[in-house]
C-alpha cells in the first residue's frame, strides 16, 4: 500500500515534468502559444498547473492535454519536434510578379530545426524508497527537476529557433516560413546531411531512482541559410476615395499621374465622360491603367501572385475576400486539417502501439492562421506590365481579373473549366452565360452569394472584386448578353478580357467618342444587332441604370424593385439587345453588382472594345 | 557544505554595454537560484539579439540595478581596468558561541564571478565615439568594424550565459533545499571597492569567514 503511494508519487512527478517541459517548449516555439503566453502572464491568478515545479507559465494550450493522454505512458519517450516550414520563392521580389504562377509559387520545404527528447530511462520493476527516505527522496527529486525546468527555460531562449518564433508571433509582419511542430513517442534518425549542421545539448539526468529523467537537443546551429525573410506587404490602407464606393462622385476626375494613363469615357446615354486627362488611381489594382510604365512600388508590392494560392487552394466561400483571404483560407484549411487529422489520429490509432507506426505523431500547426502565408497575403494583384499583359490578353485560360482586379475575392476566376481555384467563382460565372442563353438563373444567385458573403466583410472593394471574379470582367458579361458565340469571339480576338488591365487604349479619340449623341445614335441603330455593337448598348444601358441607381446601402430589394424598373423602361428601347430572356430579379441583382463597376465602366474598357471591334 | 564557485568567461565590453551585460548576467544565475515561485519574465537586451529571463521579483530588480550603478561609478573611476563581480548565495546558520549570544554567519554555498574588461574610457571617450550621432569620419569600415565587435560581444554574451545553464546543471546536489515561501536564496553582490587591494581582500575575508572554498559540508 504504501509503496503504491509512493510510486503513485514518483509517477506524478515524472508525469508532470514531462508536462511542463511540453508547455515550456511549445509555449517558446508555437509562435501563438507564446502570444498567448505572454498575455497570460501578465495575470495576477495562478494555476494549479503552475505550481508544479514553482514555475508559471499561464494557461495549458488544449492541445497539451491531448498529448498528454497520448503520451501518457512514462516510460516511452517523448520526442518533439520543431519543424520550420519554408514557403516557397513566392517572395517580394518584384520578379516574382510576372513568373509563370507555377514557377512563383515553389514547393514548401519542411525542415527539423530542433529535437527535444525527454525520456525517463527506468526499468520496468523497481523497488521505490519508503519511509522517511521517500519524503527526502522526493524533495531532492523535485528540487533538481526544478532546476533543470529554470536551465530548459533559459536555454529555449537561447537557441536559434526562438528568434524565429518571436518574429512570427509579431502580428506585424508576415514571413515566407512558419514553425509547427510534431510531438510523438518516436522519431525518425535524422540523415547524415541533416545531422551535419546540427549540434546536441544533453541536460544533465536527474536522478529519479530507480531510472533518471533525460532531457536532451539537436538543434539547428543557425538558421541563416534558410533564407527566412519577411513578405513584403502593403499595410492595410482605408481607400478613401475608392471608386465602387456608394459615397464616392462616380464623376470625379482624379489627379493627374506621372505615368500618363489616361482616363477613357464610356460611351453610353447621358453619361458626362470623365476627364480624359491622365489620372492615377490609388488602388491596387488600379495599375491596369498604367500598364507600359513601371509599376510603383505599391503595386509591385501588392503584385505577388496569388497563383500559388489561387492555384492550390480551392476557396471557401465563406471565407472574407480580405487582402489575407489567401492566406486565412490557406492557413484555415491546413491547420484544420492538420488538426483533423491530428484528433483523428488521436482515435485511430493508440499511443503506443506495436503497428508499423508505433506512436502516430500528432502534427499541429503552431501557425499563426493571420501569419506567415506567403504571398497570398501580400494583395496578390498585380496588372502586368505591356509585355506581359499581351500574354494575359491573349489567353482565355489565364486569370487576367487575377492581376487586375483587387485580390479579395477568392473568386478571382480562371476561366477554365479544369481549374480548382475558384469552382463557385467558374460555376457562376457560367451559370451567367447559360442565364443569357435562357438556361437556370440560379447561376446569378451564385454570383451574387459570393459577394454577399464578401459584402459581410465591410469592404467595398471586396464586393467589387467578388463581382468581377465571378462573373468575369463586366466587359465579357455584358458581351454574354448577345450571344455565346460573339464571347468566344470577344475571348478570342481581344488581347484582353477584363477591361481594367488594359492600357493601351489609344484615347487620343477618347473626346470625340465622349459625344452623348454619336453614342446615342449608335445604340439606336445598332440596337437589334447581336454581338459587338449589342456591346456598346448594353454598356450604355448598364452605365445609365447605375448612374442612376440608389445607393447600394439601401435595401437591395427596394432598390432593385425601383431602379430595375426605371432603368427597364427607359432603356428597354436602346437595350433589347441586353435584355434578353431574363428575370427581373436577375438583372437587379447584376446592377447590384455592376455599379460599382460604373466608374471603371467609364474608362478605357468600353470604348477599347468598340475600338477594337470597330477595327475588326 | 562544500561552496561551488563559477568563473565566468571574460566579456570585453564598452562602457555603455555594461549595464545591459550585467543586468543578463546576474538575472540569469537569479532565476536559476530562485526556486521558489515565480513567474518568469523575458527580457530582450536592446544591444543584442539576446533574451534571458528574470524572475519577476521587482526588489530583486531594484537591488541588481543599483549594484550595476555603484559598479558603473567604480569603472568611471578605475578606466580601463579588469573588474569583477561577484554573486554569492549563502545560508544564514545561527552560531551559539557559549559566551555570546546567538550570533548568524553567512555560509556561501556558491560563487559566481563575472570578469569584465571595460575597454575605453567610460564618459569622454564614449560620449565621442557611441553615445553621440555625428561621428567625424565615421566611413563604412568603422561601422563595419563596430558592427562585428558588437556581433563578438553578442556570441560572447551568448557564450556565457550557456557557460551558467551548464554549471546549473551540473551542480545540483550542493544547492540547499527550499524554504516554504522563500522565493530565491539570500545573495551578496560584491563589486570592486575603492582600491583593487580592497577588493581583493574583501575576497579574502569572506572566504575566510566561510571556510575554504573546496571544504566539504
Amino acid at each position: 500500500m504504501e509503496m503504491d503511494r509512493e510510486s503513485g508519487k514518483l509517477e506524478q512527478i515524472v508525469s508532470q515534468f514531462r508536462s511542463k517541459i511540453l508547455h515550456v517548449i511549445l509555449d517558446s516555439r508555437v509562435p501563438s502559444l507564446h502570444r498567448q503566453q505572454q498575455e497570460s502572464l501578465s495575470l495576477s491568478r495562478v494555476r494549479k498547473t503552475d505550481k508544479w515545479f514553482n514555475l508559471v507559465l499561464g494557461d495549458r494550450p488544449p492541445a497539451l492535454e491531448n498529448l498528454n493522454f497520448s503520451l501518457r505512458n512514462l516510460l516511452d519517450p517523448m520526442v518533439i519536434d520543431i519543424i520550420l516550414i519554408r514557403h516557397g520563392s513566392c517572395s517580394s521580389s518584384v520578379d516574382n510578379l510576372y513568373a509563370p504562377s507555377a514557377a512563383a509559387a515553389g514547393p514548401s520545404t519542411e525542415t527539423v530545426i530542433e529535437r527535444w527528447v525527454v525520456q525517463y530511462d527506468c526499468p520496468r520493476v523497481f523497488a521505490t524508497p519508503s519511509g522517511a527516505d521517500a519524503a527526502v527522496f522526493y524533495k531532492k527529486i523535485y528540487k533538481k527537476c526544478i532546476l533543470l525546468l529554470r536551465s530548459l527555460y533559459s536555454q529555449m531562449r537561447l537557441l536559434p529557433a526562438y528568434r524565429i518564433c518571436r518574429q512570427l508571433s509579431l502580428l506585424s509582419q508576415t514571413y515566407n516560413f512558419d514553425l509547427v511542430y510534431k510531438v510523438s513517442s518516436f522519431s525518425h534518425p535524422f540523415s547524415r546531411e541533416e545531422e551535419d549542421g546540427m549540434k546536441e545539448y544533453s541536460f544533465t539526468p536527474v536522478e529519479a531512482l530507480p531510472g533518471c529523467l533525460c532531457v536532451s537537443v539537436t538543434y539547428r546551429a543557425t538558421l541563416s541559410d534558410f533564407n527566412l525573410e519577411p513578405l513584403v506587404s502593403l499595410p492595410p490602407k482605408i481607400i478613401t476615395d475608392y471608386v465602387g464606393s456608394p459615397t464616392t462622385d462616380p464623376m470625379r476626375s482624379f489627379p493627374s499621374s506621372k505615368t500618363g494613363a489616361h482616363a477613357t469615357s464610356f460611351p453610353s446615354t447621358g453619361l458626362r465622360p470623365p476627364s480624359s486627362a491622365p489620372f492615377q488611381r490609388p488602388h491596387s489594382w488600379s495599375s491596369g491603367f498604367h500598364r507600359g510604365f513601371p509599376p510603383t512600388k505599391t503595386q509591385s508590392l501588392a503584385g505577388s501572385p496569388p497563383a500559388y494560392c489561387t492555384s492550390r487552394k480551392p476557396y471557401d466561400i465563406t471565407s472574407p475576400p480580405t487582402d489575407l483571404y489567401g492566406n486565412r483560407i490557406q492557413n484555415h484549411r491546413v491547420s484544420t486539417l492538420q488538426q483533423a487529422t491530428a484528433y483523428d489520429e488521436y482515435k485511430l490509432s493508440p499511443p503506443f502501439s506495436t503497428s508499423a507506426s508505433p506512436s502516430t505523431p500528432t502534427y499541429l500547426s503552431g501557425a499563426n492562421p493571420l501569419l506567415t502565408r506567403h504571398c497570398s497575403e501580400t494583395a496578390p494583384v498585380t496588372i502586368p506590365l505591356t509585355g506581359r499583359s499581351t500574354r494575359y490578353l491573349s489567353s482565355n485560360s489565364s486569370d487576367p481579373n487575377r492581376h487586375s482586379l483587387p485580390p479579395l475575392s477568392p473568386r478571382s476566376s480562371k476561366h477554365d473549366a479544369s481549374s480548382q481555384e475558384s469552382p463557385s467563382g467558374i460555376r457562376s460565372y457560367r451559370k451567367i452565360e447559360g442565364l443569357r442563353a435562357g438556361e437556370s438563373p440560379s447561376g446569378l444567385s451564385n454570383l451574387y452569394s459570393a459577394p454577399k458573403v464578401v459584402r459581410d466583410s465591410k469592404d467595398d472593394s471586396g464586393r467589387f472584386s467578388g463581382l468581377l471574379s465571378s462573373s468575369g470582367s463586366p466587359r465579357i458579361g455584358f458581351s454574354r448578353s448577345s450571344s455565346r458565340l460573339s464571347f468566344q469571339d470577344d475571348i478570342d480576338d481581344c488581347e484582353f478580357s477584363c477591361p481594367f488591365d488594359v492600357d493601351d487604349v489609344d484615347v487620343s479619340d477618347s473626346s470625340s467618342r465622349n459625344t452623348e449623341s454619336k453614342r446615342a445614335s449608335e445604340f439606336t441603330a445598332q440596337s437589334n444587332l447581336v454581338g459587338k455593337k449589342s456591346q456598346d448598348a448594353a454598356v450604355g444601358i448598364l452605365v445609365h441604370m447605375l448612374r442612376t441607381a440608389p445607393p447600394l446601402r439601401q435595401d437591395s430589394s427596394c432598390y432593385s424593385t425601383h431602379s430595375l424598373k426605371t432603368e427597364y423602361d427607359g432603356g428597354a428601347g436602346v437595350a433589347s439587345g441586353f435584355f434578353l430572356p431574363r428575370k427581373t430579379a436577375d438583372a437587379l441583382e447584376e446592377l447590384n453588382s455592376y455599379r460599382e463597376m460604373k466608374d471603371l465602366l467609364l474608362s478605357k474598357s468600353a470604348t477599347q472594345a468598340v475600338r477594337k471591334e470597330g477595327k475588326k | 557544505m562544500n561552496c561551488e564557485v563559477c568563473q565566468l568567461k571574460e566579456l570585453e565590453v564598452e562602457h555603455f554595454e555594461i549595464r545591459e551585460v550585467l543586468r543578463c548576467i546576474l538575472h540569469t544565475i537569479v532565476f536559476h537560484r530562485a526556486l521558489g515561485l515565480v513567474r518568469p519574465k523575458d527580457v530582450d537586451l536592446e544591444l543584442f539579439e539576446i533574451t534571458y529571463v528574470q524572475c519577476g521579483d521587482v526588489e530583486l530588480e531594484k537591488k541588481i540595478d543599483e549594484k550595476i550603478d555603484h559598479f558603473i561609478s567604480w569603472v568611471e573611476k578605475h578606466p580601463n581596468k579588469k573588474s569583477q563581480i561577484c554573486l554569492s548565495f549563502y545560508e544564514v546558520k545561527s552560531k551559539q558561541p557559549f559566551w555570546f549570544a546567538n550570533k548568524t554567519e553567512r555560509l556561501y554555498w556558491e560563487q559566481w564571478y563575472v570578469n569584465l574588461n571595460v575597454t575605453q574610457h567610460p564618459k569622454h571617450h564614449s560620449s565621442k565615439s557611441h553615445h553621440t550621432k555625428v561621428v567625424v569620419d565615421p566611413g563604412e569600415s568603422a561601422i563595419e568594424e563596430r558592427s562585428s565587435r558588437r556581433a563578438m560581444v553578442e556570441a560572447s554574451l551568448r557564450e556565457v550565459l550557456f557557460q551558467i545553464i551548464k554549471f546549473v546543471n551540473e551542480k545540483k546536489d550542493h544547492v540547499p533545499p527550499i524554504s516554504e515561501g522563500v522565493i530565491y536564496f539570500p545573495y551578496e553582490i560584491t563589486i570592486p571597492s575603492s582600491s583593487d587591494s580592497a577588493f581583493g581582500m574583501d575576497m579574502i575575508k569572506r572566504m575566510l569567514h566561510s571556510g575554504h572554498p573546496t571544504m566539504l559540508s
